[in-house]
């Protein structure tokens, strides 16, 4: 539970308290008349001191009150208290073999959920959906207090990563169980459409594309569907990638890549863009640049296995995907026991140490301003009717 | 009659004790109970002196006009009455009152002394009379003997309010031919002026006794302020603005030193002199004056 104030700067309305004080402040030589016949014997030199007093303390302390209540209700305080108590919570993650976690897991009056959206409850059914578990992590990680241990239990393998280790607040304890996540998503292979534009002189690479095609079908890493037509056939959807192989592609193709289209082309005058593909030597093999909204990748000579003996590498066939497909995806999945989070101190929990709703407290505040008003009122008129 | 009698019932208790008595013989004509330098017929022999054409043969000594062929005349002391003269300052500085009472002023105490000075004349058969000096002048009442007379007095006294200054030289005159001489006269004043000093001071050097009681306050002994005080003389008005607890000791050194010489300058002129303070009790000075320890020192 703790104070906080949104507009810090509003207690430089303080500074007004100095106007009651000043109000109050009576500085004046206080003297009390005394009738007395002997004063000649008084010595003059000694002057009355000036002492400062304040006038009706009570009805000051009162104002000075008012005023830093005001002070504070411009700072905007909140309090927040943390809903969820200090204690500490063990996350399973879909997936995982529970009776192992129990076995696993030995920390006393722990609070068992599942690693899904929402933390469900290890009573509620094991949740299906695959989700982020990186972030789930960080989730349940921002949303504990600093002092509670949490316990995170996997299974060996672990999906719905975002290829980033988890960087985590809390020490986690790490329990790898046996078990297996359902996880559609990074089994999911890429479906890729490929369109192959070629001039007669380049149909002997026409091959070599429906090796490597087959190799990563093989694999199972994509799935091709090939279109291969000669130039004059008309472009694909901006959904199909497009090897343009043979001769400077046209500015229809320009015109094509710029609304959104991905382009590989062999025959080109100028070697702009950044290096995507080197080879073992580090002699750069292909190059992209953006045009448009799409993207244009050239080949530094043509797709022939005289002029370019990659093409003939076990390797090429990844190359190409990685090309047709861009940025390769991060990695979603992983060994779990690779992927002990990381304890990190410098990570700030605290803005959301606790996910309970900071209150503010400007009703509380009003409140008790309204009320030190109608007291001052009454304190004030009270004492000047007696004075 | 005052609410308040001028004389409280124990004051009046303890005036029994007391008895009116000058240090030099009364002057006085008739007869009383003070020795007197008037010779005549008395118990107590005075002295022998001759015969003057006139006197009553029967006064005449005749044993001693056997043994040395001259007329003696024997004279003895006669006892006379004493006149005692109550001289009140009533100036406006004698308005002042403690703080703690503050309805006991010293003219209070001033009258109250009076009061049982007149009552102890009174009783010994004396005259006595009532000077109160103001702003409107000397007031007398002349000097007689009497109940009557004590209660003219009395009325007197309760009508004298305090005001004003004391009146100046010229207005005093007719004091002079009032008071005669070997008069008792008290002066009760505060004695902060000078004039009333000097009143006193002549009155001695003129064979009149002088009795003098200076009406001083409990504030003016112990000085009880605190903080800043503005004092206002009642007398005159002026006024000193000081911070009282500082001037306290320098105060107290100042005014025992004015008391100590004023008793000095007093006692050098032959004057009995009293120093009543208002919280205590108003015979005390009368006691001082008339009472068994002043009667065994005389």
């Amino acid at each position: 539970m703790s104070l906080a104030l949104l507009a810090p700067f509003g207690l430089a309305a303080l500074a007004a308290l100095a106007i009651p004080i000043a109000i109050h402040l009576v500085r004046r030589i206080e003297l009390q008349t005394t009738e007395f016949a002997a004063l000649r014997w008084i010595a003059e030199r000694i002057r009355p001191r000036r002492r400062l007093r304040f006038e009706r303390p009570w009805l000051l302390l009162l104002r000075l009150a008012l005023l830093a209540l005001v002070a504070l209700l411009l700072a905007k305080p909140i309090i927040d208290e943390p809903a969820i108590a200090a204690h500490s919570r063990v996350l399973v993650a879909p997936g995982a073999d529970l009776s192992a976690a129990r076995a696993a897991v030995s920390i006393a009056g722990a609070e068992w959920r599942w690693l899904a959206p929402g933390f469900p409850s290890i009573e509620s059914p094991v949740p299906s959906a695959s989700a982020p578990i990186a972030s789930l992590m960080r989730e349940a990680d921002a949303d504990l207090p600093r002092d509670a241990k949490l316990a995170i239990v996997v299974p060996g393998q672990l999906a719905g990563l975002d290829g980033e280790r988890p960087l985590l607040a809390h020490e986690i304890e790490w329990h790898v169980v046996p078990g297996r996540m359902s996880d559609e998503a990074g089994a999911t292979s890429a479906k890729l459409a490929l369109a192959v534009r070629y001039v007669p002189a380049s149909a002997p690479a026409l091959k070599y594309l429906g090796a490597a095609a087959a190799a990563l079908e093989a694999d199972g890493s994509a799935h091709f569907a090939l279109d291969v037509a000669t130039q004059d056939a008309a472009l694909p959807d901006a959904n199909t990638a497009l090897l343009w192989l043979g001769s400077e592609p046209s500015p229809a193709v320009r015109t094509w890549i710029e609304s959104g289209g991905t382009a590989i082309a062999d025959h080109a005058s100028r070697a702009t863009g950044a290096p995507v593909w080197r080879d073992a030597e580090g002699h750069v093999l292909a190059r992209v640049e953006p045009l448009g909204r799409g993207r244009l990748v050239t080949l530094e000579s043509a797709l022939l296995p005289q002029t370019m003996p990659a093409l003939l590498d076990a390797e090429f066939p990844r190359y190409l995907l990685a090309l047709v497909q861009g940025e390769p995806p991060a990695p979603t999945r992983a060994p779990a026991s690779a992927l002990t989070p990381a304890h990190e101190h410098s990570v700030s929990t605290t803005p959301t140490a606790s996910r309970a709703m900071p209150k503010p407290l400007d009703m509380w505040l009003i409140f008790a301003i309204a009320t030190l008003i109608l007291v001052e009122r009454i304190v004030a008129t009270r004492s000047e009717a007696r004075a | 009659m005052p609410a308040v009698p001028l004389i409280p019932a124990d004051v009046r208790a303890r005036l029994k004790n007391l008895r009116l008595r000058a240090r030099h013989g009364a002057g006085g004509d008739g007869l009383g109970q003070h020795q007197s330098r008037s010779r005549g017929a008395g118990l107590e022999f005075a002295q022998y002196r001759a015969y003057e054409p006139g006197d009553e043969p029967r006064r005449i000594d005749w044993k001693l006009y056997a043994r040395s062929d001259r007329f003696f005349v024997r004279e003895s002391e006669r006892d006379s009455p004493l006149t005692l003269w109550l001289v009140i300052d009533a100036s406006a500085s004698m308005v002042q009152a403690d703080a703690a009472r503050r309805d006991w002023r010293k003219l209070d105490a001033a009258k109250t002394l009076a009061a049982c000075a007149i009552e102890l004349a009174l009783r010994q058969g004396d005259r006595f009379g009532l000077v109160t000096l103001g702003a409107s002048g000397p007031k007398l009442v002349a000097a007689d003997a009497g109940a009557r007379h004590r209660d003219r007095c009395m009325l007197e006294l309760d009508r004298i309010d305090a005001a004003g200054e004391w009146p100046p030289e010229i207005a005093l005159r007719p004091l002079w031919e009032r008071v005669r001489a070997s008069a008792l006269v008290l002066v009760l004043s505060d004695f902060f002026d000078d004039a009333p000093v000097d009143l006193a001071l002549r009155f001695a050097a003129a064979r009149r006794e002088v009795l003098t009681v200076q009406m001083l306050g409990a504030d003016e002994r112990d000085f009880p302020f605190a903080g800043g005080h503005r004092f206002v003389d009642p007398e005159g008005g002026a006024e000193r603005r000081v911070e009282a607890g500082a001037v306290r000791d320098d105060f107290l050194a100042r005014f025992a030193s004015a008391r100590a010489n004023l008793a000095r300058r007093f006692a050098a002129a032959g004057i009995r002199h009293a120093e009543y303070f208002l919280d205590t009790p108003p015979d005390r000075p009368l006691a001082q004056f008339f009472g068994a320890a002043e009667r065994s020192a005389a």
